[in-house]
């Protein structure tokens, strides 16, 4: 109703504005009322950083966590997409698989993480395989969906024009599913990330899941807050790229 | 009609939509003006965008003009009167979520009607629409005539003395709508409510209403205003009848010019749109 | 009917598959057991009541957890609607804190609250908390203006609009969310439990894991298999119950 008279600031710089208010009231808070073992101010988090990024086996172990992330994405995307096409193409393995894949969909599978360090050591295989196990399916189940909403009368039509399996595949199926693939891409991403942190965060004698636990059973919450900050700093540009991607390749191919 | 008691008087009504300045700031009205009496059925009829439905949220209170003022009965309008006045929307606005005498008993209930009345009133008023056999239905459930005529129910729940219907058939085929103009003409007549009514059908705005108003091309203003001098309820037969078609033909020429006018507008800014 | 008979015959290929895998010479059973004692064990998790306490640490946490969300979720989310200069403000916020991995938190939620119940609860909360609130304003917030208008036009003070026309017009859509917050809650207890805890399923599937009892621990995540499928269907139910008449 009071689209006519608009409050004077623009959204985003409300937006800004209420960040930059929940910043600083968490500093205040936490210098004068909180006990420093357990709470520390944004701006020690940001001083910590220096201190994480000097120390090589911190900046080691985040590096590999990137590599996980990067590798558990590429394997289920290859795989999921691969997988998914197959499945959704044949009508017989559409039905005998496809509910497996939903059935193993459904798996919480923080249940089976012990599982993964058993079989694969609580090296970067582990989470990286811990992140694949997230990744590829909902890569599959995308890119399945994606086949499904093929338009019947498009493939009709290109047969009735004489169009070779081939060509069906090259100039219809397959830009037909551009944007499931980016969908998938960006779902199997957001699943990897979740995989790997998990693993990551199980495994308490390596990787960040030792630093985190280090840092807490040590009380330096800075240590802490910087190390998680930089992390959630990685997933988000990770998530946003894929995101960036999908709006950009869903729009060209909006009809 | 002359000589009867005005109940809706609409006197100098401008609206624009955005700051003076601003470059998609629209003047939809322009010092519309209309007296409309006791139990009159005025249709009112013009362009796309000249600012018919403005014009009936004005009226109902839904909306506030820039300048001018609307009485009713010697009130002037300044919010919604549900007392005295009942819509039936362009769109169709019956709730989903809720069977049609449910949809009829909520307008009810937001009335201020009690609860003890609500059952009969709206099983009367289903009736009357020829619903009857469709009160338990949701409206997903029913065809699009049978949802405005649901609509319809609705507002006559009301038991108002003012029915507004902008384009209530609008969304309808062509058969459709005569059959329930022809309804509607017989219903109408029978309660004796003052009515105005949008239409963009030059038949339908002759053969349901006394007068008909042409509003010009936007900004609005009332162009002409033409008398239907024929008794209520109308038959079938009128339909077909040279009067209704001499009328229909000096409405026509009435409308073209403005019509052209808008089209012509149109085609001037058409660059800024692409 | 042949679908049924493809899918059945899948599912006894993968039991064939995982028993001829276990026979002697094949997986070590420390990391694939054979399937008879798994079935075995599970049914004596079914009858008998050694895995009552876990499971009612877990049930207890998540049904905080999901409490707290739902509450949170719905009450800010309403708030955040009522106005819509709110929504421009505050849905990118929530919708941009959703893509940081809530998991993250844990480690800081594992100082604050310890190593029971309350970390698990205080991450169940943060995960189910975004798509409860993001399914509120948006359903809130995009309710059609034409019900409104006619609301208005028949005389609706606002407890009427909002009880009778906004509450059931978004009310599928926040259902959505609350199933969606109602899965996740339960995903994210586990996940805590089996990275950090004192008790529950995930706790006890971590501790077998670690006695290299894989047979007892297969049993048990065929246990957290099955209710987490159950409460897939119970929520999905629910929900779809909650629709009805909204079609
Ligand atoms: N809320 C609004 N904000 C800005 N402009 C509006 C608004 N409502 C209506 N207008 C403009 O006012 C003009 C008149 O609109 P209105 O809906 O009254 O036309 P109408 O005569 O009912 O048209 P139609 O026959 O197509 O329904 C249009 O140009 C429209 O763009
Ligand atoms: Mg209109």
């Amino acid at each position: 109703m009071s689209e006519r008279r608009g409050p004077l600031l623009s959204p985003g710089i409300t937006r800004l504005l209420v960040i930059i208010g929940l910043l600083v009231l968490w500093e205040v808070s936490a210098r004068f009322y909180a006990d420093p073992l357990f709470l520390c101010p944004p701006s020690q988090a940001v001083m910590a950083l220096k201190h994480i990024f000097s120390e090589p086996k911190i900046v080691k172990a985040i590096e590999i966590t990137v590599y996980e992330m990067v590798t558990a994405f590429l394997v289920s995307v290859a795989f999921g997409m691969t997988v998914g096409l197959a499945i959704g193409l044949h009508g017989f393995t559409k039905q005998a698989i496809l509910p497996v894949v939903l059935l193993l969909y459904a798996i919480p599978q923080a249940t089976i993480l012990p599982l993964f360090v058993l079989s694969f050591g609580i090296g970067p295989a582990a989470k990286i395989a811990f992140g694949i196990s997230h990744g590829i399916f909902p890569v599959i189940v995308t890119t399945v969906a994606g086949v499904q909403n093929l338009r019947a009368p498009l493939l009709t039509a290109a047969k009735s024009m004489g169009a070779s399996r081939f060509q069906v595949f090259t100039s219809i199926i397959f830009p037909h599913m551009i944007p499931s693939f980016f969908t998938g891409m960006r779902l199997g991403m957001t699943a990897v990330l979740l995989g790997v942190l998990l693993a990551e965060l199980y495994v308490s004698t390596a990787g960040i899941g030792f630093y985190t636990r280090l840092f807490a059973e040590s009380f330096s919450p800075p240590d802490l807050f910087a190390l998680i900050a930089v992390l959630a700093a990685i997933a988000v540009t990770l998530n946003e790229g894929c995101r960036t991607m999908e709006r950009r390749f869903s729009r060209w191919h909006a009809m | 009609m002359s000589g009867a008691e005005t109940v809706i008087r609409i006197d100098g009504v401008s609206q624009a939509f955005g700051a003076p300045g601003d470059p998609r700031r629209v003047v939809a009205l322009e010092s519309a003006s209309l007296e409309i009496a006791r139990g009159e059925l005025l249709s009112l009829i013009g362009p796309s965008g000249c600012g018919k439905s403005t014009l009936l949220n004005i009226v109902g209170g839904l909306a506030t003009p820039s300048t001018g003022q609307v009485t009713i009965a010697g009130q002037v309008v300044k919010g919604p009167s549900p007392q005295k006045v009942a819509f039936v929307f362009q769109e169709n606005t019956l709730f989903p979520w809720r069977t049609v005498i449910d949809n009829v008993k909520l307008g009810m209930a937001f009335q201020g009607v009690p609860k003890s009345e609500r059952d009969d009133r709206a099983q009367e008023s289903l009736k009357a629409v020829g619903l009857a056999d469709f009160t338990e239905h949701y409206p997903s459930q029913l065809s699009g005539g049978m949802k405005q005529r649901a609509q319809l129910a609705r507002a006559l729940g009301l038991q108002t003395e003012i029915l507004l219907m902008d384009e209530p058939f609008a969304a309808l085929d062509e058969q459709t709508r005569m059959v329930l103009g022809e309804d509607l003409s017989v219903l109408l007549a029978r309660t004796g409510k003052t009515i105005v009514f949008v239409t963009h059908s030059l038949v339908e705005a002759v053969f349901l209403a006394d007068r008909v108003a042409v509003l010009t091309a936007r900004p609005g203003k009332i162009k002409k205003i033409i008398s239907v001098e024929e008794a209520h309820p109308r038959k079938s037969s009128f339909m077909t009848s040279p009067k209704l078609s001499a009328l229909r033909n000096e409405l026509y020429e009435l409308l073209h010019d403005e019509i052209r006018k808008t089209m012509t507008l149109r085609g001037e800014t058409g660059q800024s749109h692409e | 009917m042949s679908k049924r008979l493809v899918q059945l015959g899948v599912l006894i290929a993968i039991l064939v598959a995982w028993y001829v895998a276990t026979l002697p010479g094949g997986v070590h059973p420390l990391l694939l057991p054979p399937p008879i004692p798994v079935f075995r064990n599970f049914g004596v998790l079914l009858t008998t009541s050694s895995i009552w306490p876990d499971l009612f640490v877990t049930v207890r946490e998540w049904v905080t957890a999901f409490c707290l969300a739902s509450t949170a979720g719905c009450l800010i989310g309403y708030l955040v609607s009522r106005s819509g200069y709110a929504v421009r403000v505050f849905d990118p916020l929530f919708a941009g804190l959703y893509s940081v991995p809530a998991i993250l938190l844990f480690p800081l939620y594992l100082l604050f609250f310890g190593l029971g119940a309350g970390s698990k609860i205080a991450i169940g909360t943060t995960i189910a908390f975004f798509p409860v609130v993001l399914n509120t304003i948006a359903g809130l917030s995009y309710v059609d203006k034409a019900y409104i208008t006619a609301a208005k036009s028949m005389g609706a003070n606002s407890a009427q609009l909002f009880w009778s026309v906004m509450m059931p017009a978004a009310f599928p859509v926040i259902l959505t969310g609350l199933r969606l917050g109602c899965i996740v809650a339960f995903l994210s207890i586990l996940g805590g439990e089996t990275i950090s805890s004192l008790a529950g399923l995930g706790h006890r599937i971590v501790s077998l894991a670690e006695n290299m009892e894989t047979s007892q621990m297969f049993a048990n995540i065929l246990f957290a298999v099955a209710m987490a499928i159950i409460i897939n269907g119970l929520v999905s139910f629910a929900e779809a119950r909650g629709r009805r008449g909204f079609q």
